[in-house]
């Protein structure tokens, strides 16, 4: 195959044959653009030949129309689950688009005539096969791949092939004396004007390039190889139809990506009908999208090749203008002032002299003029005085930018994306879309002050469609957690779009039409998987947050089916939380959530029941039924009319007087019983004495202290009798028993804060007769060195049965 | 100037002791010389970063980032002033001179920077006993070593900038700026020729620096060095320079043998970096700066004393002592942070380090 194509290419010129124009270029390349141009008004063809998958035809129509303002993309994707994904950036600057746009201006024909991305999706899906969970976890990744493979200035995904071909770009950079290949390719062909020059070099050039890497590229990567002479084939194949339907070939372009020109020759086999028929299929469709510079640049690994678009648009509309030369002077200039933006003063002389030092270093190279690189380099030494970390941020923004692209309302959408954009219209969101984070406060409740019901409601109807865009997974906003535990109609987002938002936004016309009935799917599948109460408590929450009553009422018979066999204390309380939350402040949202009040009360009776069960367990499990038995007092405060509160205290206070179950949660609820003063100074007193005696094992009456002290501390502060128990119970102690109780009880005066501390001091001192003052200064004086050793060893305190 | 005196010489500048590469550059220099350069800005980086003219190689003077030194010609290509920072043993002085030899052949106009340099140092001062006899006249004058660049079109360098007072880096802003000196007494303003510069280096981590003023730093385009960024490129430079000041100094000793002068580099690279250096393990660095100057000099004063009271051979022990000199700088605490390293890092090293070991176990007390 390779001498072949040598060959072919050779003789290209002196067979009989008319062969159309072929010019290669290398993808998102302004000088591309400029050549192309120039080719194109000489030669005036009737067809234009682009690579670019042949299905996207319309696409390539609606591209041209009005309104269109790149970076945009093309996007195919699978029509079924899991959705795979093809991506075709354009920057202004492609010559892909340029192209298109000329075709456009001139009324001459314009193709796409690579294989249609029905294939290519099916045969990217088998040239990854190992790699298949990949490509899945990451949806744009089959397609890097695929513009890295198209393009020979790029890096193959094979190891092995890759490795082969970065070291001949370093090569390329070290014998042509430049930092770094990009540096090459924008000092040689970027900013080479002169007419011609540039798709004899690339064409030159990418035909060594081949030759020296395909016989590589067979051993090491046959499925990248196959996979390209396939899209040869196909590509040839569709020249030949060109010239077919009546075309001359001396008015037809070919633009291809260089790799492929040499390939492209019309003696070369074309694919077959027999051939084209069997190349596997998938169903699939595609659309466009709106893209951005950043997506585009390598930052964020899409590693096109293009480190920094919004250089290289400024780079293009120089070029355009006839002033390549203005743009050292531009680029710094716009350097300087992001750089004063932030705070950081450089002045007019600075950048003069910036543009002299890289005209300097351009100079050293024999170059027309700098380099990004160039550019950089002048910018670190004369705005960052030598440190690249302060100008980074600055270039950044200047090299990358954040411009997003932007289709015209009409312009071929997925139902789901127009739905979106129609969302973002009706709520007044348009201008969150950007790329620069902002942040939005809603008020959920009705506002009086304006007329229609529209105004009124236009938080509450945001949030709506905020949640059910993270129900979807369409990662735009991100709900910030609000500390105000009274601000429940408050709520605080982060809007940021990305272009990857938009292709999960696509990705979700699979589920449903609108971003509404997208929702409603995405829940009503999670409903039919979810197997526990805890589960599809969150989801009867999400779909009343989503506002969307149907599917909440089938959760709601979801969880009643599921609670009927719920024994998890925890679960039930947490349930019980999440249900009594809806209920306090459904109506905020404007949904009516009375059909959850028996399901509370079933799930707090059942709930109310176990706690005495449940309470037998472990410390590391008590941790987490302190939290439980917390949600579920709560829930019996807030719905004391809906809910058995008396059964509940009932329990408590069986749990409180129990001696077999874990201690703590005894003593938790006993400070219950106690807050609600449900027990008397003598009933008080004697539970104190009782479970803080000196035959009781020290780690559980210390337990039981801790249990007791972790919920309000002031009804503990205010009952004296507590602390002269304790006082005399630790006086009471052995030797060992006291050191055994003084690890627990360290941990829970250690959660007490200073002024409780200090009033517990000042008890003491009470208590000793000490004087309240003098007790404190000398119980909260700092450890001396030799205390804190004894406190040490108790660290490696052997507890023996624990 | 005959080969006695060259040899007599316990330094010899660059332009000296390069001579014949100068020679051969110039010769084979084909590129168009800017006003009052000897040299083409691409053979002046050949000269620095070495490769071959007209047959004759030329080493490389200075290893590392090649780029940098592209933006150091290119700075002095605009007639800008160049200001090298770097922490110690980043090669600022070495560049410096070499630069200064290469493009203007005369590495000998230094300004030294201290705490004592005066505005005279800079401008220029007087030969009090001529002043008296004569009044202020041109025999009178004592020109500085910038006022002589500046009437010839030369390269001044100032070394160590930063450690002057900021009144007398402040004399240097209206020389940079306006490219002349006024001698009022004279009666006279020298104006700079073509191919006047300055070359200043600084030092950053050291300490009684004085901060450069914004308003100087504005007339310098400014390049820091890095320290060196692989283990490679620092042994390299360890090598080559030690192999240079050995056979200036006549240490009659041996050269280090490559594993000595891994060892010392790979010690000092992950003692300034916190790090050992398949990155597993972090170590507690010492008080000073560790350099790859001295890690150089700590090679040569090993060779001294192997070459003076030993055999001539560099043995582990005389690299112990140069380690525990180099490292244990400031008081105790460094004594421990190096026991703390020959403990967690150094004896786990296996066979090969035993015996380096044992000596800087035994050095440390």
């Amino acid at each position: 195959m390779a001498e072949s194509l040598q060959r072919m290419h050779g003789h290209e010129w002196v067979s009989g044959t008319r062969e159309p124009h072929y010019f290669g270029i290398r993808h998102l390349s302004p000088a591309g653009s400029y050549h192309l141009l120039a080719l194109l008004q000489e030669v005036k063809p009737t067809a234009l030949l682009i690579e670019g998958p042949s299905d996207a035809g319309a696409l390539a129509a609606q591209l041209t129309s009005r309104g269109v303002v790149p970076p945009v993309a093309m996007l195919a994707y699978t029509e079924q689950l899991p959705v795979r994904t093809l991506l075709y950036p354009f920057a202004d600057y492609s010559p892909e688009y340029q192209a298109l746009q000329w075709a456009h201006r001139n009324g001459c024909e314009a193709q796409f005539i690579d294989l249609p991305t029905v294939v290519s999706l099916a045969l990217s899906e088998r040239r990854h096969a190992p790699t298949v969970a990949a490509v899945h976890a990451e949806p744009e990744k089959g397609d890097d791949e695929e513009e890295e493979a198209e393009n020979a200035l790029l890096v193959s995904p094979k190891p092995g092939l890759g490795t082969i071909q970065r070291d001949l770009y370093a090569r390329i950079a070290e014998i042509s004396g430049e930092p770094d290949y990009e540096a090459y390719w924008e000092r040689y062909y970027e900013h080479n004007l002169e007419p011609g020059t540039y798709q004899r070099a690339i064409g030159h050039y990418s035909t060594e390039m081949r030759a020296l890497t395909e016989k590589e590229e067979l051993v090491l990567a046959p499925q990248e190889s196959a996979y390209n002479e396939i899209r040869e084939s196909y590509m040839r194949r569709k020249i030949h139809d060109a010239i077919a339907a009546g075309h001359l070939p001396e008015k037809i372009v070919v633009l291809s990506g260089a790799h492929h020109t040499s390939a492209l020759g019309l003696q070369l086999p074309a694919m077959t009908d027999e051939e084209l028929d069997k190349l596997p299929r998938v169903p699939a469709k595609m659309t466009l999208m709106p893209y951005s510079y950043y997506k585009l640049s390598s930052h964020s690994g899409y590693g096109a090749g293009n480190e920094a678009p919004a250089y290289f648009e400024l780079l293009w509309q120089c070029m355009r203008q006839g002033e390549l030369n203005k743009l050292p002077a531009l680029y710094l200039s716009s350097v300087a002032s992001q750089l004063r933006g932030q705070g950081t003063w450089r002045s007019t002389a600075s950048v003069i002299e910036g543009v002299r030092l890289a005209e300097a270093l351009a100079s050293l190279h024999e170059g027309v003029q700098p380099t990004w690189r160039d550019l950089r380099d002048a910018a670190t030494v004369l705005f960052g005085h030598g440190d690249f970390a302060i100008v980074a941020e600055a270039l950044a923004r200047i090299d990358i930018g954040t411009a997003i692209g932007s289709l015209p309302e009409g312009v071929s959408q997925t139902p789901v994306q127009d739905d979106l954009n129609r969302e973002l219209k009706r709520l007044k969101l348009e201008k969150y879309k950007t790329l620069v984070a902002a942040d939005l406060e809603l008020d959920l409740r009705e506002n009086r002050r304006v007329k229609s019901e529209e105004a009124a409601f236009i938080d509450l109807n945001r949030s709506v469609f905020l949640h059910r865009l993270s129900v979807l997974g369409i990662r735009f906003a991100h709900k910030r957690r609000i500390h105000q535990a009274d601000a429940t109609w408050a709520e605080h987002w982060v809007l940021q779009w990305s272009p990857e938002a938009e292709i999960e936004t696509v990705e979700s016309t699979l589920k449903g039409e609108t971003i509404e009935l997208a929702a409603a799917y995405v829940i009503h599948e999670e409903l039919l998987a979810c197997s526990d109460i805890a589960a599809a408590a969150k989801l009867i929450r999400q779909s009343c947050e989503c506002g969307l009553p149907q599917i909440m009422g089938q959760a709601t018979s979801t969880l009643q089916r599921l609670a009927v066999d719920a024994g998890n204390f925890g679960q039930i309380a947490m349930t019980v939380h999440e249900l009594s939350v809806l209920l306090q402040y459904g109506s905020i949202r404007r949904i009516d959530t009375h059909a959850l009040v028996p399901l509370l009360q079933q799930l707090f009776l059942r709930g109310a029941l176990m706690l005495l069960e449940a309470a037998g367990c472990n410390d590391d499990a008590a941790a987490e039924l302190v939290n439980a038995i917390h949600a579920m007092h709560s829930a019996a405060q807030e719905h004391y009319q809906e809910v058995d509160g008396q059964l509940w205290m009932k329990k408590l206070k069986e749990l409180a007087a129990r001696d077999d179950r874990n201690a703590k949660l005894s003593g938790y609820a006993f400070s219950i019983v106690l807050e609600r003063n449900e027990a008397g100074e003598e009933e008080c007193a004697l539970e104190v004495s009782r479970r803080l005696s000196p035959g009781i094992p020290a780690d559980l009456g210390a337990g039981w202290f801790e249990g007791l002290s972790m919920r309000n501390r002031y009804a503990l502060l205010s009952r004296d009798y507590l602390w002269r128990q304790l006082d005399a119970y630790i006086q009471s102690l052995e030797a060992e028993p006291f050191k055994r109780s003084l690890v627990f009880l360290r941990r829970a005066f250690g959660t007490f804060e200073p002024r409780e501390k200090a009033a517990i001091a000042e008890m003491m001192g009470d208590i000793w007769g000490a004087g309240a003052e003098e007790a404190g200064v000398v119980l909260q004086r700092p450890l001396n060195e030799d205390e804190k050793e004894q406190l040490d060893e108790l660290n490696d305190y052997d507890f023996g049965d624990l | 100037m005959g080969m006695d005196q060259k040899q007599n010489v316990l330094r010899l500048s660059a332009e000296k002791l390069y001579a014949h590469e100068l020679e051969a550059l110039r010769e084979a220099d084909k590129g168009i010389k800017p006003a009052g350069w000897q040299l083409s800005p691409k053979s002046v980086l050949t000269f620095i970063t070495g490769g071959t003219a007209g047959g004759t190689a030329i080493t490389p003077k200075y290893i590392g980032n090649k780029r940098l030194v592209e933006m150091a010609i290119a700075t002095l290509l605009t007639d800008r002033a160049l200001l090298l920072i770097g922490e110690p043993g980043t090669a600022k002085s070495w560049l410096s001179e070499n630069l200064t030899a290469a493009i203007h052949g005369d590495s000998s106009k230094v300004v030294q920077g201290t705490a004592g340099t005066s505005e005279e140092h800079v401008r220029y001062s007087w030969n009090y006993a001529l002043l008296l006899a004569q009044g202020p006249s041109d025999q009178a004058l004592i020109r500085s070593p910038i006022l002589r660049a500046m009437e010839g079109g030369g390269i001044a360098r100032f070394e160590e900038i930063s450690r002057c007072a900021s009144e007398v880096q402040d004399a240097l802003i209206s020389i940079l700026s306006e490219k002349t000196i006024s001698i009022p007494e004279l009666g006279r303003e020298v104006s700079a020729a073509r191919g006047f510069s300055i070359i200043a280096t600084a030092n950053t981590r050291d300490r009684g620096v004085n901060e450069m003023s914004a308003a100087l730093k504005r007339r310098f385009n400014i390049i820091v060095l890095p320290a060196p960024s692989s283990i490679d490129t620092e042994i390299d430079i360890v090598r080559r320079r030690v192999g240079e000041i050995s056979a200036s100094y006549e240490l009659r000793a041996s050269l280090p043998d490559d594993e000595a002068i891994r060892k010392v580099v790979t010690i000092f690279r992950e003692l300034r970096s916190g790090l050992t250096l398949d990155g597993k393990e972090k170590v507690k660095p010492p008080s000073g700066v560790i350099s790859t100057a001295e890690a150089i000099s700590l090679l040569t004063g090993s060779m001294a004393l192997a070459g003076s009271f030993g055999n001539g051979a560099l043995n582990d022990e005389d690299i112990a002592a140069g380690l525990q000199g180099a490292i244990v700088k400031d008081d105790e605490k460094d004594g421990l942070v190096w026991k703390e390293y020959l403990e967690n890092v150094m004896k786990k090293r296996g066979a090969s380090w035993r015996s380096l070991y044992s000596a800087c176990t035994d050095m440390n007390g």
